[in-house]
């Protein structure tokens, strides 16, 4: 059996500290914001898990690249560990988004083009998954996940400035005028602290629970290669 | 003295986007803890079929190493891989 | 088919792509425009004669219109503003029926094992498919709109218009075939397509409504042309993604 590598447990509680600390910036030592409020601290981790789901978006689309060149299957595991990573985090940040979207903008949903996009990004992977599922055998599998990862790959900035392309020509009439803001404030430097700690703490999350899912995806082959072989 | 606006209260919000945020992540943690669980165990359930099937008189000590299987038809450099990592691990238990 | 299975099948000519085409002379990309062609022509031949996709589609097409009128219960103000949004809605339905058909056929006939036998470059089989299924999406537009202005009172037959309807099916042509070309092969095939294909494809719904839509309502010619340069770079991008990356989605 795979023994879960000594700096990978290292990392684990070195995650779980900075997240703490991440917290107690977030909640506790970051300003309250003027005209928001409480809700205003919900920002730094949405902005975060936002950072880790664009981390794990452009790992799936490189595995995938390179998967279809090297056809090496250990990059069909990083990219589906990308992938399921980058689908969790984005959930987060839009169900974020949208918490602190209510109090501000008296709206769950603001059609905003980053969260848009990252909600029809969640969908490209729900499709994914999808895919998968519905193909028996590995290598096939691993080569269609690779271009379907692709494609939604490129797709996903286009939709975005498609989106924006909207929201410019047609802005929004309820909540503010802006499109573009999601809610803007200036940031006080207590607030800078908060939010580029977060940005770091979620980066190494990322890291952490990158690994860790790509140890998954090795033993969920390892298990899949000798059901093949055993259960012949 | 006068303050204006004192910032609306929004707290409420704001537990709820936490507690959402810890829930959602400590879902996901628990299932790659559950999901390596139950594969560790088929991997386990599945190596002593490997081994009946290639040996099924003789269940001595040391399992045997070399269960001949037509690697050829799922030939491929990231078996070859696995196959090395298989064997590594196999020493280290 | 005669002519894409010769009776010698020189093995070089088997990965011979347009580029290694061009530099070894013009006959091979005669050749592989040929085969294009040749494929085409089989499935829009086939459905001539039978022509049971195309009333599938027309007949699925008018009956989502219908619905529309009765699901929507528009005044006539209303409903021209969302004409542009309904028709895309139907076209995109219509032309998953049309992909899945298309590349279903394939598969029951055993026609695609035929098809990568034949010794030119496999995205000759992308191109000719794409082709065809264009041409089934445009034979259901060419008649939808007609049905859909009289129904409405509406005149539809605007060359901007037209224009943006055949952008946009390219757009949605092409990513479709190569996904469709995808999901027949999975377990779940016709129910994964709209999944797979509608979260790409949005940029061209979207894009194709707004033009569409600006062009009905005689918005100025600057506005509409943003929206008719989105759908030409989707077109661009998406055609060359295809064909770089289809020989992976067909190879055994």
């Amino acid at each position: 059996m795979q023994a879960k590598p000594t700096t990978l447990k290292v990392l684990d509680i070195v995650s779980l500290l900075l997240l703490a600390v991440a917290a107690y910036l977030a909640l506790f030592y970051a300003p309250e914001e003027a005209t928001m409020g409480q809700v205003q601290r919900v920002f730094y981790f949405h902005v975060a898990t936002a950072w880790t789901g664009l981390l794990g978006f452009v790992a799936a689309g490189v595995a995938g690249i390179l998967y279809l060149i090297r056809k090496e299957e250990r990059w069909d595991i990083i990219e589906v560990a990308a992938v399921e990573i980058s689908l969790v985090f984005f959930f987060i940040t839009i169900v974020l988004g949208s918490i602190w979207a209510r109090p501000v903008w008296n709206a769950w949903w603001t059609w905003d083009p980053r969260l848009t996009t990252a909600a029809i990004t969640e969908l490209v992977y729900i499709a994914y998954l999808m895919l998968r599922q519905g193909i028996e055998d590995p290598v096939k599998r691993a080569r269609f996940g690779a271009i379907y990862t692709i494609l939604g790959a490129i797709s996903a900035p286009v939709t975005f400035f498609v989106i924006r392309l909207v929201r410019t020509i047609h802005p929004v009439i309820i909540g503010s005028g802006d499109p573009g803001a999601q809610g803007t404030f200036a940031m006080t430097a207590g607030m800078k602290v908060a939010f580029f700690f977060a940005l770091f703490t979620f980066t190494v999350i990322f890291v952490d629970l990158f690994w860790n899912r790509i140890l998954l995806g090795r033993l969920s082959a390892r298990v899949e290669e000798l059901k093949l072989s055993v259960l012949r | 003295m006068f303050f204006d606006e004192v910032p609306p209260d929004t707290s409420i919000y704001m537990v709820a986007g936490y507690v959402i945020f810890f829930v959602v992540t400590a879902i996901y943690v628990a299932s790659l803890f559950i999901r390596a669980s139950n594969l560790s165990r088929d991997l386990e359930t599945l190596k002593e079929a490997e081994e009946e099937q290639a040996a099924p008189a003789v269940e001595v000590a040391s399992p045997p190493r070399v269960a001949p299987k037509p690697r050829a038809a799922r030939a491929k450099t990231s078996k070859a891989r696995t196959a090395k990592t298989k064997q590594a691990s196999r020493k280290t238990r | 088919m005669d002519e894409i299975l010769p009776k010698k099948a020189p093995v070089t000519t088997m990965t011979k792509s347009p580029a290694q085409a061009s530099r070894a002379g013009s006959s091979a990309l005669q050749q592989y425009l040929r085969a294009v062609g040749a494929i085409a022509w089989k499935d829009l031949a086939a459905e001539l004669r039978s022509r049971e996709l195309f009333s599938a589609m027309l007949v699925f097409s008018l009956l989502v219109i219908i619905i529309f009128n009765f699901a929507l219960e528009l005044d006539i103000a209303t409903r021209r503003s969302v004409t542009s949004g309904v028709l895309w809605v139907t076209f995109a339905f219509a032309g998953t029926l049309g992909l899945n058909r298309s590349l279903g056929i394939e598969r029951e006939q055993g026609g695609l094992d035929g098809l990568m036998l034949a010794p030119v470059d496999r995205t000759a089989i992308y191109f000719g498919k794409a082709i065809s299924n264009l041409a089934f999406m445009l034979g259901v537009e060419a008649v939808t709109l007609p049905v859909y202005s009289f129904l409405y009172g509406i005149n539809l037959f605007h060359p901007g218009l037209l224009g943006v309807i055949l952008l946009g099916s390219i757009g949605y042509t092409a990513v479709g075939t190569l996904l469709a070309t995808m999901s027949v092969q999975t377990r779940t095939r016709d129910m994964l397509l709209p999944i797979l294909l509608f979260p790409l494809v949005l940029p061209v719904l979207i894009a194709a409504v707004k033009a569409s839509g600006g062009i009905l309502a005689g918005d100025e010619a600057a506005s509409v042309m943003s929206w008719v340069n989105v759908l030409i770079v989707y077109d661009v991008i998406f055609l060359a993604v295809a064909f770089m990356v289809f020989d992976f989605v067909v190879q055994e």
